[in-house]
């Protein structure tokens, strides 16, 4: 600070906390308007009857809204297909994603180029990618059943209509192996090639190999690919709505929340509640799987 | 136990050549030391005994049987490897028992008598759950197993501990009850003790000998490091450039170095060279004023020994073989004067770029510079023909 002397005494001076305020606060400020003032407010119209098209002030009723919700069958249905929804395409993904990782961890001529292709689908719009999916699912334009060998219109199936939840786990699949891949692969790459060669000294077939050492090696990251997807899965609403639009079968809990929040009667206090229960789910199964890594982790 | 020949195995990566074409036979119960300055070749030549490097051409020989192209774990040996190579998601228990369970999933159709599809899914898919069942049955079998090695190294406290939290020296223990616990051919290891702190490397060098002598096990032991080499090996096989310079005991290695690359490599400081002239009478002309008459039971050997007609040679020494004393017949003087504790090394500058070693007693004291004069043990001094770089063989 000697310099703001020697250039005049009209430069005010700075002290480094006041500069370091100066800098966070408006960083802080934006972040209590937009988040956290929004989740708080949120908590509390759940235990509120309101609307925000309505001109009448939030009313306090109690846990109704979450009485209303767990007791109400259509809801546990949009659960249901929720975890479902998550179930299939998570385990989906994991065993092709490791698949693929399983076969690209040899290194070979372009495997490069081929990694970076595996991830295209992951790069591309959700909205988009319902789209194309829409159109490739199509019983008289799509491709998809053409490929599968079904010549007659008549008789080849209607995917979106016939297996909707079904269709969208295949697209989830398609869309995000190849990130389950990314960190399989990672996982893969990190380990040691002396311990397979221990392990060939120690006259351990390639089966065993893989159960005893590849596989628990890349645990921690197939934990957190796990986890991800999960959390992902219980967010799913870009594809449902681009490929379905919701349809019934296919209506997820975030879809089911968009509806009463944004459409119909623009229920505000009952689609808080059932956001604030959706939080609660992930962040619990979040935990279980947090407390799998640590113990895969533990050494 | 086992005998292991080598015959004319090489290994080639590419144009480079990382293994001439060598011959060596390591005998039943021996411990053998592959030394040799780093990339010489010696760890690829134990990584193509043990398997895990395939040769570019030779044979290799287990008691007479042909491995050349055997798997690593079908030539039932054990390797050590410089960094442990512990499997690091298992507790030390785990990693001793392993060799054990994955003989267990090998034999499991032989156990069993499954059918071709039983035999295919227990060794593939279901292979992990069967040895689970099949290690529950053989549990008490190999638990005694492991406690028997794990007493035998000291290890028994560290058990259920992961290699994570072990010391260098303790998860080298592991890593020996690892190789131990299947009672193998031969025992394989490479640098086991380069990755320790000093003071781990004195105790495990110890153990590992006291080991081999308890097991008796055919051991072939790489090392760059000539101390562990002598204190170690039964026999010693020094490598250079790729081939055997020379093998032979330590005391063989050490007092008859077969070329200039063993004698400077051997021993700390190396052996001492001086460039000469024979003059074809008995004496040897170093340089102004030092001239070295060579032992006469030497004479005839040097005389039919040197290739070159110029009579250049070199004479070789160990420090201990050179006496400082008044009368002696060279002249040189002191260029640093380093104490060992119980002896103190001379560094003895006979002019012309060459530095000699002499070992002297701790209790005399050289200024630098001094001058003083020395002599040669006759019966410990060696000579070398600078042109073959071989040593000249005394006649017996």
């Amino acid at each position: 600070m000697s310099q703001t002397t020697m250039q005049g005494p009209t430069r005010r001076h700075l002290s480094d906390r006041r500069v370091i305020q100066l800098f966070i606060v408006p960083t802080m400020l934006l972040l209590i308007l937009m988040n956290i003032f929004p989740l708080i407010y949120s908590l509390y119209l759940s235990f509120t009857e309101y609307s925000i098209i309505s001109t009448t002030a939030p009313e306090w009723v109690g846990l109704q809204n979450y009485r209303d919700i767990l007791s109400d069958e259509r809801f546990w249905e949009n659960f249901a297909i929720t975890g479902r929804y998550a179930l299939y395409s998570v385990s989906l993904q994991m065993i092709v994603g490791f698949g693929m990782a399983m076969l690209l961890k040899e290194k070979f001529r372009g495997s490069g180029l081929l990694t970076t292709l595996i991830l295209v689908p992951m790069m591309v719009s959700p909205v988009v990618v319902g789209v194309f999916w829409r159109n490739i699912f199509n019983p008289s334009i799509g491709i998809l059943n053409p490929l599968l060998g079904y010549q007659n219109l008549e008789t080849s199936p209607e995917w979106l209509v016939e297996y909707p939840l079904y269709s969208i786990v295949i697209v989830d699949v398609w869309m995000w192996s190849p990130f389950v891949m990314l960190l399989a692969l990672a996982g893969l790459s990190a380990i040691p090639d002396y311990l397979y060669e221990a392990a060939a000294i120690d006259r351990a077939s390639s089966w065993f190999q893989f159960w005893r050492i590849t596989l628990p090696q890349v645990m921690p990251l197939l934990i957190i690919a796990v986890l991800f997807r999960t959390i992902e899965a219980f967010k799913q609403f870009d594809l449902v709505m681009g490929l379905t639009g919701g349809r019934p079968g296919t209506e997820t809990v975030s879809v089911r929340l968009y509806r009463e929040a944004l459409q119909g009667q623009f229920e505000t206090g009952s689609s808080s509640a059932l956001a604030y229960i959706v939080l609660v789910i992930i962040i619990a199964i979040s935990n279980l799987y947090i407390r799998a890594l640590n113990r895969v982790r533990e050494a | 136990m086992a005998t292991i020949e080598l015959l004319e195995v090489e290994k080639r990566f590419g144009d480079f050549q990382a293994v001439k074409p060598l011959n060596l036979t390591i005998n039943d119960g021996e411990f053998v030391v592959l030394l040799g300055p780093s990339g010489c070749g010696k760890t690829t030549t134990l990584r193509m005994i043990s398997g895990l490097e395939a040769v570019s051409g030779g044979t290799i020989l287990f008691d007479g049987r042909d491995v050349t192209w055997l798997n690593p774990s079908e030539r039932n040996i054990a390797f050590v490897f410089q960094f442990f190579a512990l499997y690091s998601h298992m507790t030390a228990r785990q990693n001793i028992s392993f060799p054990l369970e994955a003989e267990l999933g090998a034999d499991i159709d032989n156990d069993l008598g499954l059918g071709e599809v039983g035999r295919f899914l227990s060794q593939r898919v279901f292979q992990v759950f069967m040895v689970q069942w099949l290690r529950r049955r053989h549990r008490a079998v190999i638990n005694q197993r492991v406690e028997e090695v794990a007493q035998l190294l000291r290890i028994q406290r560290l058990l259920d501990r992961r290699p994570g939290v072990l010391s260098g020296g303790d998860q080298q223990r592991v890593a020996l009850a690892r190789a131990l616990v299947r009672e193998p051919a031969a025992f394989l290891m490479d640098e086991p003790l380069g990755a320790l702190d000093a003071e781990f490397r004195e105790t495990m060098r110890a153990e590992i000998k006291r080991l081999h002598i308890d097991q008796h096990a055919t051991t072939v032991y790489v090392t760059h490091d000539q101390i562990e080499a002598m204190a170690m090996g039964d026999r010693i096989v020094v490598m250079s450039d790729a081939e055997i310079q020379q093998v032979g005991t330590p005391a063989e290695v050490y007092h008859d170095p077969a070329n200039l690359f063993v004698a400077r490599f051997i021993g700390s400081p190396g052996m001492s060279l001086i460039n000469g002239q024979y003059n074809g009478q008995g004496m040897i002309r170093i340089n102004e004023g030092n001239t070295y008459r060579i032992p006469d039971d030497w004479k005839a050997s040097i005389e039919r020994g040197l290739t070159g007609d110029d009579g250049e040679i070199i004479i070789g020494f160990r420090p201990e073989a050179a006496h400082v004393n008044g009368d002696g017949d060279l002249s040189a003087r002191v260029y640093a004067d380093d104490l060992h504790g119980g002896y103190s090394m001379l560094h003895l500058d006979l002019g012309e770029d060459t530095i000699v070693h002499a070992r002297a007693g701790r209790e005399m004291q050289h200024e630098i510079d001094e001058a003083l004069r020395f002599t040669i043990d006759p019966a410990s001094v060696r000579f070398f023909d600078p042109r073959t770089e071989a040593a000249i063989r005394k006649a017996t």
